[in-house]
């Protein structure tokens, strides 16, 4: 009983999304607007509740000293501050300007950087490769420089002719890569889904 | 970094040439090419993709309403943040009225952030409509699909969608800007099938066009915009040369230095990973690698080389 519930209720509402995809019936349709409601405001609540626990833990870590306590005292600053511009009183909540600008002036420039700094990241990991000595490390720097070789912007005849191979390699043989994953995803999931739906042994564990 | 073959390499000479490239590179991203047809050219020859973007757009009836699906990622929308300006810029002056809409936080705060750098350069308030952010990913956007339009949400374009029905059927275009985790590839999935009449097209990191061009294919993508080259092709289109534009695409010569500095030490490392002549460099990047304390011992690996 405690196993066949969940399975039961997770049958169900897959069911019936399935026949409203498929079939066009106005009481169909509330009905799954309702659960796609109820699944709306679950997600939104788990969004909450991870924030609340996020809070909870480096609060934690603060007051008993354990951890790295700089992270934590960064965390909830950061977290007060947000809080603090959109909830004060005859705040616009997320559209405030001084939401606006924690967001622009702090967040995206500090994330931005650390995106920019992938570059030497990447440089040290190639070296690491070296150190390891793999055919799969080997076989992954060859590509990545072959990539780099055709993404050169340059001008003239010889930027004509990397364009073009750059696009047909991204066309043939990276794009067929990924229609087969692609292809390959949507077949274990529909496979997850149907051994779900028919309560197969083992999937409910 | 780069110094050095023959394993008489210090960490002194090593961190000069890293200062070295930081300097250049820096150096380099504020020098602009010359024209088009120079050596060194962003600007895909190829604008096949941009004829795509434009065509779909040129399609649009006089004042169309036009979604915007925004969730791009903090970390890689500067790559295409000057390709969705112009984008914004572009189907301004075809006359449409953009409504912003998330399905993921970071999206929202880009979102945001646009809607506000519009509202400041004089776009009239009635042609922005804020959507706001819809939580529930995925459940969230097929819920979207038949209303989208928050309660409280005022002004012309608002009132418009509202009449049409409250949902995404209203408009005539939706323009999905991606890199986060529900980008273009969710909407194909979620809302394409709910909605084939609304034509869809794309705009995202180059990290994201191997997973999308199947979709481009199928034509359940009308058009894609997912490549650094393809991009500057668009805005090159957009803003001529010459014209002010305040939203640049990354430096081409920034991005060449950085490629070749990128490909010498892939060189040298699969020199090192292959053997043969590369056996010194390997030994000496085993060595500053080991040194540095940041990598395995070096004298482990070699042990499971294989054969």
């Amino acid at each position: 009983m405690r196993r066949s519930l969940p399975a039961a209720t997770v049958v169900g509402v897959g069911l019936l999304l399935l026949v409203d995809y498929v079939v066009i019936n106005p009481t169909l349709a509330a009905i799954a607007d309702l659960v796609l409601d109820w699944v709306v405001l679950l997600a939104a609540a788990a969004a909450l509740a991870g924030g609340a626990a996020l809070v909870l833990r480096h609060s934690a870590q603060l007051i008993e000293a354990r951890g790295e306590r700089a992270g934590s005292v960064a965390v909830l600053a950061g977290v007060a501050m947000v809080l603090v511009a959109g909830l004060y009183p005859g705040s616009h909540g997320a559209t405030d300007p001084a939401v606006r600008w924690l967001i622009a002036a702090l967040l995206a420039p500090l994330i931005a950087s650390l995106f920019g700094l992938l570059f030497f990241f990447l440089l040290g990991a190639v070296r690491r490769v070296t150190v390891l000595r793999t055919r799969e490390g080997s076989l992954m720097l060859a590509a990545a420089a072959l990539v780099l070789v055709l993404l050169m912007p340059i001008g003239g005849a010889a930027g004509d002719w990397l364009a073009e191979a750059a696009g047909w390699t991204l066309a043939v043989p990276i794009g067929a890569a990924f229609r087969g994953l692609l292809i390959g995803i949507a077949i274990v999931t529909s496979v997850h889904a149907a051994r779900v739906l028919l309560a197969v042994n083992g999937v409910e564990e | 970094m780069t110094a050095g073959v023959d394993g008489a390499r210090s960490p002194r000479a090593a961190r000069l040439a890293t200062v070295a490239v930081i300097v250049l590179l820096g150096a380099a991203a504020f020098a602009r090419p010359g024209d088009e047809g120079g050596a060194i050219v962003l600007a895909n020859p190829d604008r096949s993709r941009v004829t795509e973007l434009r065509s779909a757009l040129a399609a649009l009836p006089e004042s169309p309403a036009v979604l915007i699906g925004l969730d791009g990622d903090l970390g890689t929308y500067p790559e295409i943040r000057a390709v969705v300006r112009t984008a914004f810029d572009d189907l301004l002056a075809r006359g449409a009225g953009l409504a912003f809409v998330s399905f993921t936080p970071e999206g929202r705060a880009v979102a945001s952030a646009e809607l506000d750098r519009l509202a400041r350069s004089g776009v009239a308030a009635g042609r922005l409509l804020d959507l706001g952010f819809v939580t529930g990913a995925e459940a969230g956007m097929v819920r979207a699909v038949t209303d989208i339009v928050p309660a409280d949400a005022t002004g012309a374009l608002a009132d418009a969608v509202r009449e049409a029905g409250g949902g995404m059927a209203a408009f005539n275009l939706a323009v999905v800007v991606g890199g986060g985790d529900l980008g273009p590839r969710t909407w194909v999935e979620q809302v394409g099938p709910r909605l084939p009449s609304l034509p869809i097209v794309a705009i995202a990191p180059t990290f994201a066009q191997p997973e999308l061009a199947p979709y481009l294919r199928t034509g359940q993508l009308v058009a894609l915009l997912a490549t650094l080259r393809d991009g500057a092709a668009y805005v090159a289109s957009v803003r001529p040369t010459g014209t002010a534009n305040p939203d640049r695409v990354p430096s081409a010569l920034a991005m060449l230095i950085g490629m070749i500095v990128a490909l010498a030490v892939i060189g040298r490392s699969l020199a090192a990973a292959l053997g043969g002549g590369g056996q010194g460099v390997a030994t000496a990047i085993e060595a500053d690698v080991g040194a540095a304390g940041d990598g395995p011992e070096p004298s482990a690996p070699a042990a499971a080389t294989p054969s």
